[in-house]
């Protein structure tokens, strides 16, 4: 009886998600499905599929080119998310203060974050060209240009340094509302027992912002482990697999009409994604 | 109340479901292009198919054909579309012009999500994956052998038959070829006093007198020999001085044989004398440095003639193409276009006409005359308007260059796992080239790969 009377109820809410829970359903769970099922064949979408179990698991665990695109991925992250989520940081803490222009830079630095990856990626590609500006301007002080992309202790770091200059407007706007969000008065308290800036970042604003911090490392880093856009556009996973990623090494595969060792290198990625995330938030979740 | 609030929530589901589905098809990841139903060709067809007398055993229901091409601007398709039209009236053509990068994404995509195009243009380097995958309709059983009314091995050069043979059965109609000459600023060479090189030798020290420095002194940075390190430039070396790339019966890398080896070290000799430009794939084309001059001699095939003359037009008159300098004998890539029907194409028939159609002579001839590029049928190649004086190229006829280059050209092997292995092979070439590993064990590693891909 409790029951109707609380659906009936909520059942206004039910038709609103309906929606999104359908096309949920349709677009991910289905394919999911349908995938994983893909992951235990060999499949190249014209022959029917052939059952093999976990061999394509096993193959592409053992392949030194996709351990090749893992590694690079983890650089990538451990490179992207050092920078990015501390230069929002900093540029959030920078744009706290009652600034009348807050909204400008705000819009300014959240620009890039608007903007198309593969067209941010495209103009960092003519940045880095041999005849680009910023060799010219390395010219300029008498250094001489350096092959970004097509140089293999470099092509890395390039696309990185693209990444964070794209992504770290949305760890601005995200740290500035939460900076926004912690009480005045508790700074006031602390100027009462004498603390310094440095001691307020520490014990009052780094506090406080956790939860934002744990959100933006949980999305940033999953985001981060899907890294492809770049890449395609600026490398194409060279020189000599030097940026290939996990996601490139799956769209090689789909290339190739392996369809089951692409579906097999998502649930590898999804597999990581799901225990490291995890391991975050319970690492969150401790500390208070 | 409780009414109005669901009839609200109704409402807002509608547009929120209406908004996602939108939302959806454009961030899902775009499948092919689906071909648009057919429609009411019966409004044009009943008057028009009793004058176009077509030959009775042709059905002539009216049918929609989805035709895919890469060409881009220049294509040699669209013009003729309209004269198919003319010929076939109960076969509507819907015309989809994609880019050559996207194209092998798309196909792929459309082949195994059954979306395909009834015909589309395919790179030759495209047909062992395709192939092997069994993507491809076999057209030796689609013709009966014959190619608008002439045996299909009449119409091509023993080269090109070869080329569009897999597993014994034609699986592409060659429509363009690609093989390499050496394209070089003559003006230069006439100014420094350099004859034309004819081997290896001699391109080495001809691109040494040619490069300069455009500061006076320092590295030379100008008139430079472009260094590729793809297969179809290492092939073009390996193959001069002998070599092949795999082993006769296609089970065992065969490109990191001494052949192979020199074929690495006399790119990387010319780099290392400072007189080459490392000019990986990723740059895209070489137009930007033609322009400016960075570039003065370089290996490409028929294409570059139309991307020059578009691309660069300010140094017409001054380049000229000759066969590239080998070793033991002439040798190159060949490739191209091939037109191919996949087997999952709606309406195969009509397909076959339509590539039919595109191999007649004064369609093969638009190839050279939009794209600038090389048709690939004999009775083409033969045709004036390819053999005349070309005034870009200072009054050589540049296209009785690449027929000799046909002659003793060879396709890469046609294995399923071509696509692993042109990449292994690309990879080992830029770790040589950039002084990562010495040619050797470069090549070395590359063959092991090359083997392991073959085995499974």
């Amino acid at each position: 009886m409790t029951w109707r009377r609380r659906f009936r109820g909520a059942s206004a809410g039910y038709l609103l998600i309906a929606p999104a829970l359908a096309a949920t359903v349709l677009f991910l769970v289905i394919p999911m499905v349908i995938s994983a099922y893909w992951s235990l064949t060999h499949y190249n979408g014209i022959k029917p599929p052939e059952f093999v179990g976990l061999q394509n698991y096993l193959d592409v665990l053992g392949n030194a080119r996709f351990q090749k695109a893992f590694e690079n991925t983890i650089a990538f992250v451990i490179l992207g998310m050092g920078i990015g989520p501390a230069l929002g940081l900093g540029s959030a803490l920078l744009l706290d203060r009652a600034l009348r222009l807050r909204g400008l830079f705000r819009s300014a630095f959240f620009l890039p974050t608007m903007t198309s990856l593969v067209v941010v990626a495209t103009i960092w590609k003519f940045l880095y060209s041999d005849a680009g500006i910023i060799n010219a301007v390395l010219g300029l002080f008498g250094l001489p240009g350096v092959n970004w992309l097509s140089d293999t202790t470099t092509a890395l770091p390039a696309v990185v340094v693209t990444s964070i200059w794209q992504g770290f407007g949305f760890e601005t706007v995200v740290f500035l509302a939460a900076l926004q969000s912690i009480p005045r008065n508790y700074y006031e308290a602390a100027s009462i027992d004498g603390a310094g800036r440095w001691a307020k970042f520490r014990w009052v604003t780094l506090p406080g912002l956790r939860p934002t911090i744990l959100f933006v490392y949980v999305i940033g880093i999953i985001g981060s482990f899907q890294t492809y856009d770049q890449i395609f556009v600026m490398t194409n996973g060279g020189p000599i697999q030097a940026t290939r990623t996990i996601v490139f090494d799956l769209v090689d595969r789909f290339n190739r009409l392996d369809l089951g060792g692409a579906s097999a290198v998502a649930y590898i990625l999804v597999v990581f994604l799901a225990v490291l995330s995890y391991v975050q938030l319970r690492i969150g979740e401790e500390r208070d | 109340m409780i009414r109005a609030r669901r009839l609200a929530a109704i409402a807002a589901a509608m547009a929120i479901l209406v908004g996602a589905c939108g939302g959806a098809a454009t961030t899902a990841p775009s499948p092919a292009p689906s071909a648009p139903p057919a429609t009411d060709q019966a409004s044009a067809a009943p008057s028009e198919a009793a004058s176009a007398s077509p030959a009775p055993s042709i059905d002539t229901t009216p049918v929609t054909i989805t035709v895919w091409d890469y060409y881009g601007e220049s294509t040699p398709v669209k013009p003729a579309l309209a004269g198919f039209q003319k010929e076939y009236p109960w076969i509507t053509v819907d015309y989809q012009a994609l880019d050559w990068d996207s194209m092998n994404q798309k196909f792929t995509v459309g082949v195994s999500s059954g979306e395909a195009p009834d015909v589309a243009t395919l790179d030759m380097t495209w047909i062992p994956t395709l192939a092997a995958n069994g993507a491809l309709e076999d057209l030796t059983a689609m013709s009966g052998g014959q190619l608008n009314g002439k045996p299909i091995a009449d119409q091509y050069t023993k080269g090109a038959l070869d080329a569009m043979t897999f597993g014994g059965t034609f699986v592409t109609m060659l429509f363009d070829f690609d093989t390499y000459a050496l394209y070089y600023r003559a003006d230069l060479l006439e100014k420094k006093g350099i004859a034309v090189p004819t081997t290896w030798d001699e391109l080495r020290a001809a691109a040494k007198k040619l490069a300069e420095s455009s500061k006076g002194s320092g590295k030379p940075d100008r008139y430079l020999y472009a260094i590729r390190p793809n297969t179809f430039h290492f092939s073009q070396f390996l193959f001069e001085d002998g070599g092949t790339i795999l082993n006769a019966d296609n089970s065992k890398a065969a490109f990191n044989s001494d052949a192979g080896v020199a074929a690495v070290d006399i790119q990387k000799a010319i780099l290392d004398d400072g007189s080459g430009l490392y000019w990986p794939d990723a740059n895209n084309d070489l137009t930007p440095a033609i322009t400016s001059g960075q570039v003065a001699m370089f290996s490409d095939g028929p294409y570059y003639m139309g991307l020059l003359k578009t691309g660069v037009p300010a140094q017409a008159g001054k380049w000229k193409i000759a066969l590239n300098p080998s070793v033991k004998q002439p040798g190159s890539y060949l490739g191209g276009t091939g037109l191919g029907i996949p087997v999952q194409a709606k309406h195969k028939d009509a397909a076959w006409l339509f590539i039919q159609y595109m191999l007649r002579p004064e369609q093969q001839v638009g190839v050279f005359t939009y794209a600038g590029a090389a048709p690939a049928t004999t009775a083409a190649l033969e045709s004036p308007e390819l053999t005349k004086a070309d005034p870009y190229f200072g009054g050589q006829s540049p296209f009785k260059v690449f027929l000799d280059t046909m002659a003793t050209s060879s396709h890469f092997p046609y294995v399923g796992a071509w696509s692993e292995i042109d990449t292994f092979i690309t990879e080992s070439l830029q770790s040589a080239l950039l002084g990562k590993a010495t040619a050797k064990a470069a090549l070395d590693d590359a063959a092991s790969q090359t083997d392991a891909a073959l085995a499974k």
